[in-house]
């Protein structure tokens, strides 16, 4: 069985959309498992449900062995959360949040105090420990809050959007820190992200979900091979000739979602093609403002399935749970 | 560690945390301790000729009679505050905390409730200081001021029951005048000024069936060693919990499924 085991899972709102449409997934033991999604795919309501925040409409889900509606005291033992937003007090110090969390799960005395100060120190906060989270930056707190996460030993981890707001310090120490644990402590990831290179880092298999359903799942490699060939994209330097562009591109491979004044092709032979791409434009008077040659990225792999970009999409949709 | 002890032990987390982020926030903490002084000043010294009116009968003197109407008022609404802090605890994603982290969620209501009767004992003992400096007298036994002490925290767990079941309904401060004006309209339509033998007309019948009557007329016996409604008072706090312990638990359940 599964860290995590979900079949048919379904939430609807009252007067709302139905926010996650019969999903089924499974996430192994000590696996980092990365589910993307543009705002108000369905990514958090997900995990609300999975982490007994929200119970389902339909459908059933078992995390860490344990069955998210009828056990729910059984999950949260074995869970840890950051959610979006780090839910701290801010007229607590960090060693206070540390206290509080673990009288939450039933720890006290010697164990919590030495657990608790070697977190701190994991995360780099020992020094900030006995000042107010008030006074905390971004990161701090988003690092307070994967500490207090993990000071129960959980055997699943859940992070949505962990690092949404952080500077690319303070990120790539989060996903650092995300990839040791799966490695060397063995615990399941259950990471929500919008950031395509977070889930291409961390992720040992992805989930892409758009309008609440499930579009794709698999490593990333596999699902960047089956999107398949490299691409191209110009931007010519008149945008009056963008359609001549795209007939001269015609011959080379297949047309992609045109983005603003630039063209794409999937490039049939691959990197080969650019140097006849060029002649082709060249012969045709076309003058190329920029080209750029890409490899499939996961965001290929969203467009490819839902017929739009992930980057950069609902950034006006937030994922806000819509009250029942 | 067992079940019962686990709950125990978050149910102490919530209630340092909640107690502790409270005493170090000076603007919570001064009007909780201001506020009786306020009401305490305006009635036991505005009102104080009301001691000579024919039929005030109440021998400890009117200093005293306000006391216990001071006593219950900051009692109940150190019980109902509790609710603004559950509340913003939702509004600022605090609560999600708790939820996720404690396993028997029974311990988030009962740790706010501890919570608010540490911050009512705290003031409670402010009041009372203040109020024996004032004058007060105290005709009751030793057992009748502890019984007094001990009514006066329940009334505080009735307050924190009824606006638990506000605060993990809506999720909202924008409720938090729901969770007062009941209370409000109860202390005042019961004997706050005058004993009740001096109200008469439609505020008489009304005082006659409000539960608060039973609890500032059963506090103020104890304070004067005589006897009164006392258990009726005691009737009223346990039917009352009760009734507001579903209503808190049904919030809780409710919110557990938003």
């Amino acid at each position: 069985m599964g860290a995590i085991e979900v079949r048919g899972l379904v939430r609807e709102f009252k007067k709302g959309p139905r926010a996650v449409d019969n999903i089924d997934l499974t996430v192994a033991e000590g696996e980092i498992y990365g589910f993307l999604g543009p705002n108000g795919a369905g990514k958090s309501t997900t995990v609300l449900m999975l982490t007994t925040l929200l119970p389902p409409t339909a459908g059933t889900a078992t995390v860490a062995g344990f069955d998210i509606v009828k056990q729910g005291p059984q999950v949260r033992a074995s869970i840890g959360a950051a959610l979006q937003e780090a839910a701290l007090d801010r007229f607590l110090t960090g060693r206070e949040h540390i206290k509080l969390q673990g009288s939450l799960h039933g720890m006290k005395g010697a164990d919590l105090r030495q657990r608790g100060n070697d977190l701190l120190e994991r995360v780099g906060l020992t020094d900030a420990a006995d000042r107010k989270v008030g006074g905390y930056s971004g990161g701090m707190k988003r690092r307070l809050d994967l500490a207090l996460a993990l000071l129960h030993r959980p055997r699943v981890l859940f992070l949505d959007e962990p690092t949404t707001g952080l500077d690319p310090q303070s990120r790539s120490a989060l996903w650092d820190e995300v990839a040791r644990l799966s490695r060397e402590d063995g615990v399941t990831v259950f990471l929500t992200t919008q950031y395509l290179e977070e889930a291409d880092a961390l992720a040992n298999r992805v989930g892409i979900i758009d309008h609440g359903t499930i579009v794709v799942e698999g490593t990333p490699d596999e699902l960047k091979a089956e999107v398949g060939r490299s691409s191209v994209e110009i931007e010519p330097h008149d945008a009056a000739r963008l359609a001549d562009l795209e007939r001269a591109l015609a011959p080379f491979g297949e047309p992609m979602v045109t983005r603003g004044t630039r063209a794409s092709i999937r490039l049939n032979e691959g990197v080969g093609d650019v140097a006849a791409i060029v002649r082709a434009l060249d012969a045709q008077g076309i003058v190329v403002h920029q080209l750029r040659l890409r490899e499939p990225t996961l965001d290929d792999v969203f467009l490819e399935k839902t017929g739009r970009s992930l980057e950069g999409s609902g950034d006006n949709d937030e994922d806000e749970t819509p009250s029942a | 560690m067992s079940d019962f002890l686990h709950w125990l032990t978050a149910v102490q987390g919530i209630a340092v945390r909640q107690s502790s982020s409270f005493f170090k926030n000076p603007a919570l903490v001064l009007p909780s301790l201001l506020f009786p002084m306020l009401f305490f000043a305006a009635f036991a010294g505005g009102l104080s000729d009301l001691n000579r009116i024919p039929g005030f009968d109440y021998t400890p003197g009117y200093t005293t009679f306000q006391y216990v109407f001071v006593l219950f008022q900051s009692s109940m609404f150190g019980g109902i505050f509790i609710g603004f802090a559950v509340a913003r605890d939702f509004e600022n994603g605090f609560a999600r905390r708790l939820m996720i982290a404690t396993p028997r969620r029974s311990a988030i209501m009962c740790g706010y409730g501890l919570a608010a009767l540490v911050r009512s004992a705290v003031t409670i003992i402010f009041v009372t200081i203040v109020a024996l400096v004032a004058g007060i007298n105290v005709l009751g036994s030793p057992g009748q001021i502890v019984l007094l002490y001990v009514l006066a925290l329940t009334s505080n767990i009735l307050g924190s029951l009824w606006a638990l079941g506000i605060a993990f309904r809506f999720q909202t401060l924008s409720v938090t005048p729901l969770m007062q004006i009941p209370f409000f309209i109860l202390l005042f339509l019961a004997p706050v000024y005058v004993p009740i033998e001096l109200l008469s007309g439609w505020i008489r019948h009304v005082a006659d069936v409000n539960p608060v009557t039973f609890l500032l007329e059963g506090g103020r016996a104890l304070m004067a060693g005589t006897t009164g409604p006392i258990v009726t008072a005691w009737l009223v706090v346990l039917i009352g919990g009760i009734v507001l312990g579903i209503w808190s638990l049904t919030g809780l359940r409710a919110a557990e499924k938003r």
